[in-house]
């Protein structure tokens, strides 16, 4: 694989061009040609493909889509191009898995091929967008970290100090983030699992000199955590994104490529966006040398990723990938459901089904809504947590049916989501244990129908 | 062909997206002695509306959108000179500064707003991404704005919105211009916290809430 320094020299050698020629005569034409030339259809109807051909051919053209119109970077104004040899040399080396955590809880998650049945994918908790009252951020962690099926947690985010927001790029975000990853390791010592590993670092930090403060070894991070870089507009790689490219390979940390395609932008429709998604996954490990990849397509308007096609895109990104290259992917979801709701649930267990026969992990998701403060309420995410570990046992062609019995109950909500549960609406705040009876009976009946439809998924 | 088969062929090259066809449309009707305005109102507009129509029920995207904004502003080059030059006021609804927060560096939702707000008949200027609030300010005034519209995705870029509306009231200047806020961090209940005019989920309800405020 060419080496770090040569990667960044590409955003310094490249041919000029302006943004918007970048997208509108590079990326754009380009990625409509790939999608005719490698004949990549979805039939707007199935959810969870199963044609290998066709999740082989988009891998193909997420390969030629990185080879032909490059990557930009808007500090330079230059495009970074890469050989295709060089693009399938780095995925032939791609890591095949990506170890976190320290002492008993030092595991590795590894990047899983479609249709495996027999495997125990990693499981991973937790959500980084919510912003939650640090009275109880603790209390979330802790309660996210002990439930035993857990491998990794995502923290929350603390924006507040002394009672005030803190700004972005402003030294409060600096204290901030410092002091997310402090009560976030507090909380995961309380849990008695004092080495599991926090894989979305650092949620507070929008800006490197955030996150390299907060990796502070002093504030309880290490390097076997895992450290979140995102790609920040389509196939953009900025020098925000590169910098921490460089620290955090300068300390050997596990690096979490990070992207974010969104359906109905410059990706455009399902197919460009299985697409994009799959050449983010490639970059990721070309350009940020990540251990593992996050991957979040998004939709423009609803914000969420719960969609028949942007589900459909999803799992297919994970199965060219874990047919192609075998890199870790974990998946995060964006669901228009509330916290605790049933819509939520169903949502979720759609989303699993189709992303983990297809290769990816297992990862809880987020309320679309996920800014409302306090709305991350762990039971959820066990629940979600078991889901995911019941779809492991079927193959995409057994989960598609249950895929589609599930889309229905919550297709036609996205546009108006059921509003959900906070944290303390849920939870006795002394014993932290599960009060509200509707939230409790919401979980259980969906459980029930789950099993009905043939998806056993048992209390852990 | 007679008017209503020039501007059936004017508003289908906008669907189409075909940038050579409008150009040929347009100075045809011109040549016919079809009034630039009539052109607007009668072939163009209605072209976008059915390019806006497609956008919101995710027909096409914002590559499709693009293409044709830009057939429509080739379109606008021709036109606009020929109606200042005969006196008219160049058909905008409303003059719009835009532009996504300081700290800010996300630009695509914003960038589908510029085009809704371009192809409904506004005049945009988008400012671009991580904006500094005088500029916002500055750039209001020296247009003579009608709307502010500052969209954030961040919940640490928030704080952004409401410094643009607080320096609005510490210079005077705060009834001057409607201030309508969105992005993916916002919510409407945060527009009525720092006192936006108004607020929009997605770009399509931004741009009826536009047309609300400046009729």
């Amino acid at each position: 694989m060419i080496d770090l320094v040569e990667v960044f020299e590409r955003a310094e050698t490249g041919p000029l061009t302006s943004e918007t020629d970048y997208y509108m005569k590079r990326y754009v034409p380009k990625l409509a040609e790939l999608i005719t030339r490698h004949k990549i259809k979805w039939d707007n109807e199935t959810i969870i493909n199963a044609d290998d051909d066709l999740t082989d051919r988009v891998f193909q053209a997420a390969v030629d889509l990185l080879a032909e119109a490059g990557a930009y970077c808007p500090e330079t104004n230059r495009v970074m191009e890469f050989t295709r040899e060089e693009i399938l040399l780095a995925c032939s080396q791609a890591p095949k898995g990506a170890t976190f955590g320290e002492r008993r809880e030092r595991k590795t998650m590894y990047g899983r091929r479609p249709d495996t049945t027999d495997d125990r994918p990693w499981v991973h908790v937790g959500g980084g967008i919510y912003t939650t009252d640090e009275q109880i951020f603790v209390d979330t962690v802790e309660k996210m970290a002990s439930f035993n099926i857990v491998d990794s947690v995502s923290v929350p985010s603390i924006l507040h100090l002394r009672g005030k927001d803190a700004r972005v790029r402003s030294p409060q975000e600096i204290l901030s983030a410092c002091k997310t990853v402090r009560l976030a390791r507090e909380g995961i010592r309380r849990s008695g699992r004092a080495g599991m590993p926090i894989i979305n670092g650092i949620s507070a930090a929008s800006q490197p000199a955030s996150m390299f403060a907060a990796t502070y070894p002093e504030f309880g991070l290490r390097p076997s955590d895992g450290f979140l870089i995102d790609f920040l507009s389509e196939m953009v790689v900025g020098y925000e994104a590169l910098q921490k490219v460089a620290f955090y390979n300068s300390i050997s940390a596990n690096i979490g490529s990070t992207s974010t395609p969104l359906f109905g932008g410059y990706a455009g429709g399902a197919e460009g966006v299985a697409v994009t998604a799959t050449c983010y996954m490639i970059m990721g490990n070309l350009i940020m040398r990540g251990s593992y990849h996050y991957n979040a397509p998004l939709h423009s308007k609803l914000h969420l990723s719960s969609t028949k096609p942007l589900i459909w895109a999803i799992a297919m990104s994970n199965a060219a990938i874990g047919r192609n290259m075998g890199y870790p992917m974990v998946n995060l979801p964006y669901l228009g459901g509330g916290s605790g709701t049933k819509q939520y649930h169903y949502e979720m267990a759609c989303y699993m089904l189709a992303v983990v026969t297809s290769g990816g992990n297992v990862f809880s998701g987020h309320p679309a809504m996920a800014v409302q403060s306090d709305s991350l309420v762990p039971d959820d995410h066990k629940f979600h947590a078991e889901i995911g570990l019941a779809a492991a046992k079927l193959t995409r062609a057994q989960a598609e049916p249950l895929a589609q019995k599930l889309f229905p109950l919550f297709g036609d909500k996205l546009k108006d989501p059921d509003k959900g549960f906070t944290f303390q609406e849920v939870y006795d705040m002394k014993t932290k244990r599960i009060v509200n009876k509707d939230y409790q009976r919401a979980m259980d009946e969906v459980r029930d129908e789950l099993a009905g439809m043939g998806l056993e998924v048992p209390v852990s | 062909m007679g008017d209503e088969g020039i501007f059936e062929q004017l508003k289908q090259s906008i669907v189409d997206q075909d940038e050579d066809a409008v150009l040929e449309a347009v100075n045809k009707a011109l040549a016919d002695g079809v009034d630039p305005k009539t052109i607007i109102d009668k072939g163009l507009l209605p072209g976008l509306n059915v390019i806006g129509e497609q956008f919101e029920n995710e027909d096409i995207f914002l590559p499709e959108l693009m293409q044709a904004a830009k057939a429509f502003q080739a379109a606008m080059a021709i036109l606009e000179p020929k109606i200042k030059e005969a006196g008219g006021d160049g058909q905008k609804k409303g003059i719009i500064v835009l532009g996504t927060v300081k700290g800010d560096l996300h630009s695509i939702g914003k960038n589908i707003l510029k085009l809704l707000f371009e192809t409904s008949g506004f005049e945009v200027h988008d400012l671009g991404i991580d904006v500094d609030l005088f500029k916002f300010i500055d750039k209001a005034g020296e247009v003579n704005a009608d709307i502010i519209a500052i969209s954030a995705l961040l919940t640490t870029t928030l704080i952004g919105q409401r410094d643009v509306i607080d320096a609005l009231k510490d210079q005077g200047t705060r009834e001057k211009y409607k201030v309508i806020v969105g992005g993916g961090a916002t919510t409407e209940e945060w527009a009525d916290t720092i006192g936006a005019d108004g607020w929009a989920g997605t770009a399509y309800e931004a741009v009826n809430l536009a047309n609300r405020l400046v009729s």
